[in-house]
């Protein structure tokens, strides 16, 4: 915009926000009011002093119809079609809407109005800050009936003072609340009324509390005080995104790194090693499943720098009773696998071929890497839940470590078609050359594909090319 | 202001996801692909701003990607950093002599990862004038 353009312009401080829209509605200026406090920007068009459009910026604009499906209000097939013709266009969407005939005139305008209000009602509260008034018009999508200013002040102002009223309070417009993981009333039976259930529908992890009051039309500070309710109830919890950050960069490594380890230990030279390769990988990767919880399980965080026998007993009361049955009732070879010091100690496995050899050797491993390919899971599924629950990064890392465990699987299942094969040619006794010694194939890396056990999968060989 | 987008070629389903849902944290656009031929399919459709390369890929490995990628006038901009579970010096030569613009060794730290990224992405509209847009982009534009 150019410079010649600005009639005006200041400091917050000087001449508060409800101070210039008053003189602007009195002078029925048209312009646009420019408003910048920290990263946040508004941008309020006025016409012969009435608001006809308004842009908030630096705030993350929220997806209006995936949240009208959240509470019901709007059916998610409608909502499709609506979003392949507006896009992330808010305005056009609740046009179409209305073009539809899915939502009145009426409540569109409601809607536009209510948006106004509560941005207004938000900078209103901004101490520090720069305006400017242009007399350009800067073109904005608009849908809106113009505004009189003095009675969107006056709700503004209201629903500011309300927010006030709050006193101390940690949560703020931006906060993000998700439903707790593990909620075992039936909601019903709390005889919460419709706003309460509403935004406990809308606390999906995503939406800011900012949102949730736009789409119900409910000042922020109303929301604030359904939220305190729903958490003394624990029914959700506030989601701390730079910690979820933290969370899955931490994750995210650990996948990596054992990721990495696995296609490096794809080039073993004969089925044992490369049993011996996975339990490694497995175990290896439970440990650091387990060290990272030490880290950021839920009833651990917090607590500032807890004693390292704290952590070990948590580990232990939360996964060694798992471990244990499914040691007695699966996979018996995982008794000789301790589970000290709030890790696996696999030595055992890892030396069993000073005690055996040969095809019971094999056996061994191969029912050590089903167990712990299996308490993997475990570990990782309670982990996630107690540390993301039903966090958007948390279902993005268990989309990874899905990818992982598929590619975990996929070296299980070549094993499992090599074993099938060699039992039954062994079965048929059709095959030609001496049987390999105690289940050892020769020559590892060059058993025919489609013969004698194709062990290694098309993608393994590739590899190793 | 557009998000930047860029293309991660790796066989790991798992690499692929980390690196798509770490970059898109940033909020960077992530397309993925898993083979050598998908790759320079994608590199030709959405003209990214920055290629993450595999080097050990079915069909075509990255090396040879790389190459081809760096002899195409319109594609040859584009930064182009290796990924690899090779951190020999040899590797890293031959990645270099290819044309790659950095190499990282698997397994990569996500803040690294992060930051290398963000490094070669600093002025990428500048290098992409609009009548390098990819074919996609622009289909897209017209619709």
């Amino acid at each position: 915009m150019e410079q010649q353009d600005r009639i005006m312009d200041g400091d917050l401080q000087t001449l508060g926000l409800q101070s210039i829209l008053k003189m602007l509605a009195l002078s029925g200026k048209t312009g646009t009011l420019f408003v910048h406090s920290g990263p946040e920007t508004l941008s309020i068009s006025l016409r012969k002093g009435q608001i006809v459009a308004l842009r908030e910026e630096g705030v993350p604009q929220p997806d209006l119809l995936v949240m009208l499906c959240l509470v019901n209000k709007l059916d998610p097939q409608r909502a499709q079609k609506v979003r392949e013709y507006a896009g992330d266009n808010t305005q056009v969407a609740l046009a179409m809407l209305v073009e539809r005939n899915w939502m009145s005139p009426s409540e569109m305008q409601r809607r536009l109005e209510f948006a106004v209000t509560q941005s207004i009602s938000h900078a209103l509260r901004w101490v520090d800050g720069r305006f400017a008034f242009h007399r350009q018009l800067v073109p904005m999508e608009n849908r809106m009936q113009a505004l009189d200013i003095d009675s969107t002040l006056l709700e503004a102002l209201r629903q500011a003072d309300e927010w006030e009223e709050m006193g101390e309070t940690h949560l703020t417009r931006t906060a993000v609340a998700r439903w707790l993981p593990e909620i075992h009333n039936d909601v019903r039976s709390l005889g919460l009324g419709q706003e309460y259930i509403e935004v406990l529908c809308l606390s999906n992890g995503e939406i800011p509390l900012q949102a949730i009051a736009l789409v119900l039309m409910t000042p922020e500070a109303r929301v604030a005080r359904i939220m305190t309710r729903l958490l003394e109830l624990r029914l959700i919890e506030i989601v701390d995104t730079a910690l979820e950050n933290e969370v899955q960069q931490d994750l995210s490594n650990l996948i990596i790194k054992c990721q990495t380890i696995l296609t490096r230990k794809q080039q073993s030279s004969n089925p044992e090693q490369h049993l011996l390769g996975l339990v490694t990988i497995l175990s290896d990767c439970i440990n650091g499943l387990l060290a990272h919880h030490s880290r950021y399980a839920k009833s651990l965080r917090g607590r500032g720098q807890i004693p390292y026998p704290d952590v070990i007993r948590y580990l232990e009361r939360r996964f060694s009773n798992q471990f244990q049955l499914l040691s007695q009732q699966q996979y018996p070879i995982l008794e000789t696998i301790e589970f000290t010091n709030g890790r696996l100690d696999c030595t055992s496995i890892l030396t069993l071929d000073k005690l055996v050899k040969g095809e019971r050797l094999e056996e061994f491993y191969w029912e050590a890497v089903l167990g712990l390919a299996a308490f993997l899971r475990m570990v990782f599924a309670e982990l996630l839940r107690d540390e993301m629950g039903n966090s958007h990064t948390g279902r993005n890392l268990n989309f990874a470590w899905k990818a992982f465990l598929t590619e975990i699987d996929q070296e299980i299942h070549q094993y499992q078609i090599y074993r099938a094969q060699r039992s039954a040619q062994l079965t048929r006794g059709r095959d030609a050359a001496q049987p390999a010694p105690m289940g050892i194939i020769q020559d590892w890396n060059h058993v025919p594909d489609n013969e004698g056990g194709p062990y290694r999968s098309p993608e393994s060989r590739r590899r190793l090319n | 202001m557009a998000e930047p987008t860029v293309l991660v070629v790796d066989d790991s389903p798992t690499v692929r996801k980390i690196v798509q849902m770490t970059l898109q944290r940033e909020h960077i656009r992530v397309i993925t692909a898993g083979d050598g031929l998908s790759a320079l399919t994608s590199v030709a459709d959405e003209m990214p701003a920055l290629i993450l390369l595999d080097i050990q890929l079915p069909r075509m490995d990255g090396y040879h990607i790389c190459q081809i990628i760096r002899k195409n006038l319109q594609f040859r901009q584009i930064p182009i950093i290796m990924l690899s579970g090779k951190d020999g010096l040899f590797d890293k030569m031959r990645g270099r002599l290819a044309g790659s613009t950095e190499y990282l060794t698997k397994p990569f730290d996500s803040a690294e990862l992060v930051r290398t990224v963000k490094k070669h992405l600093v002025n990428w509209q500048e290098r992409m004038p609009p009548q390098h847009e990819g074919i996609r982009t622009r289909l897209r534009r017209r619709g």
